[in-house]
């Protein structure tokens, strides 16, 4: 919890002690040498803390297999494939959908490392396994993207969860 | 005529073509050599093996996936001028082992040169010269062309019709995650060219510029250096050192960016800047996209 110091004795929380004058402005000279009775604590700004939104998205919990939602937590270790697809921020597998001119069906697989040619020759398999088609695909290797022809997220993100990515 | 020339001219073709035999193994005198050309001494840093001897000086701090290793680089002093190398640290490779994107280093250059700028230049239009209110002849009978104003931009000193309008701002902002990845790419440049030096602190013995100058060409860093430490204020010494050297630049963590990465050669780190650069570029790689402007507190900015 690195707040600056000057936000907690800009908002530090003075105690009346048995005196009833407890809302003193912050410009008033220090309280301690008004009022020996008031006494300066700052363990309550703990509550104050609490209520400041985090900056970072938390690991999820463990779960052992997938969760009630559906969501399946990567494997422990990394596959022993020539690629690797990384999860996004939110943890979950980079596959979108995208639709453009009304009817032109995507299909992106986002944050491939390694051998993108060989992730591009699994999917074209496993395609044409499931389809029967030879899909046409997309290989971007400065931005390590595919993209595939056609509406497959839910397929490829459960063979891609299958595999432990 | 003909064979007067031809006698004054074969004299300097002569000692022309005498003088492109050098000595034996002398380069011609004329030979101009581009300032980029690779020199072979420099090339011989490997980087350190898996059983060197030195201590590992610092390790990455934040979590490394699982399919990458941290990377290792040597880490120096710049106490003497030809010292041996003190120890190693590891690097994260998501900030300097990242894909090599130099669309992205093209983005984050052109911007820092462009947000900037504002450009003065106007001219002013036919309505904003001085004077052509009057029609200056009537329009039919008197032989000339017909015209409706001295000042149209057909005349000699009339307006401009499509001239640069008044100051125009080329202000634009490039989304924060790209100019953090432009960071993180020139910062891996800069490792896979072996640019990149790290060094345990900023404190040298003396205050003179040769010593750094000797330094730099000793260990072959490079024409250009720039220096990175986290702290606002720098060592007595080094300030005074770079201060007349123009191609020797101090900036602090906070300034490091990528127009000043690529105008230097070589750039030097410290440990602490290290850490400093790891926890605030990996940060942008796990965050939610802000509720309100990271100015204001959250709980764990980094």
């Amino acid at each position: 919890m690195a707040l600056t110091s000057q936000l907690r004795a800009a908002l530090v929380h003075i105690h009346a002690g048995s005196s009833a004058a407890g809302l003193r402005s912050a410009s008033s000279s220090s309280p301690q040498q008004q009022n020996p009775a008031l006494i300066e604590s700052t363990e309550e700004f703990v509550f104050v803390e609490r209520l400041i939104a985090p900056s970072r998205i938390p690991d999820p919990p463990k779960h052992a297999g997938p969760a009630p939602s559906g969501w399946t937590p990567p494997a422990e270790t990394p596959p022993p494939l020539p690629y690797m697809i990384r999860r996004s921020r939110m943890h979950n597998i980079p596959v979108y959908t995208d639709l453009t001119h009304g009817n032109r069906k995507m299909t992106l697989v986002r944050k491939v490392e390694g051998d993108i040619w060989a992730l591009e020759k699994d999917v074209k398999q496993f395609l044409q396994e499931l389809t029967g088609k030879d899909m046409p695909t997309q290989v971007n290797e400065v931005t390590m993207t595919l993209k595939i022809k056609g509406h497959f997220d839910q397929e490829l993100k459960s063979w891609l969860s299958s595999k432990g990515f | 005529m003909f064979r007067f020339s031809v006698a004054v001219f074969g004299r300097g073709v002569a000692k022309r073509f005498s003088s492109s035999f050098p000595a034996e193994g002398a380069l011609p005198p004329n030979l101009q050599l581009p300032a980029n050309l690779v020199d072979p001494s420099r090339l011989k840093r490997p980087p350190p093996p898996a059983d060197c001897p030195l201590p590992l000086l610092r390790r990455c701090e934040a979590v490394v996936p699982a399919h990458l290793s941290p990377m290792q680089t040597w880490v120096e002093s710049l106490q003497m001028e030809d010292g041996e190398p003190l120890g190693r640290a590891e690097l994260h490779p998501d900030v300097f082992g990242v894909s090599p994107r130099i669309d992205i280093l093209h983005d984050v250059e052109k911007w820092q040169r462009n947000y900037k700028r504002i450009s003065y230049a106007h001219t002013k239009v036919r309505s904003e010269v001085r004077g052509g209110g009057k029609k200056p002849w009537r329009q039919k009978g008197s032989g000339r062309a017909r015209h409706g104003s001295i000042r149209s931009p057909l005349w000699r000193g009339g307006g401009v019709s499509h001239g640069p309008r008044g100051p125009t701002s080329y202000y634009y902002m490039l989304p924060m995650k790209v100019r953090v990845q432009g960071l993180k790419v020139a910062l891996s440049f800069k490792m896979a060219q072996d640019y990149l030096h790290v060094v345990d602190s900023l404190h040298i013995p003396t205050p003179d510029s040769q010593y750094l100058l000797d330094l730099i060409r000793r260990r072959h860093w490079g024409e250009s250096v720039l220096i990175v430490d986290v702290a606002e204020e720098f060592p007595e010494n080094i300030l005074q050192a770079a201060s007349d050297l123009k191609k020797v630049n101090l900036i602090p963590a906070i300034g490091l960016n990528v127009h000043s990465m690529l105008k230097h050669e070589a750039v030097v780190l410290t440990l602490e800047t290290l850490k400093f650069l790891e926890d605030k570029l990996l940060w942008h790689d796990q965050r939610y996209t802000p509720l309100y402007p990271f100015k204001l507190p959250y709980r764990d900015f980094p």
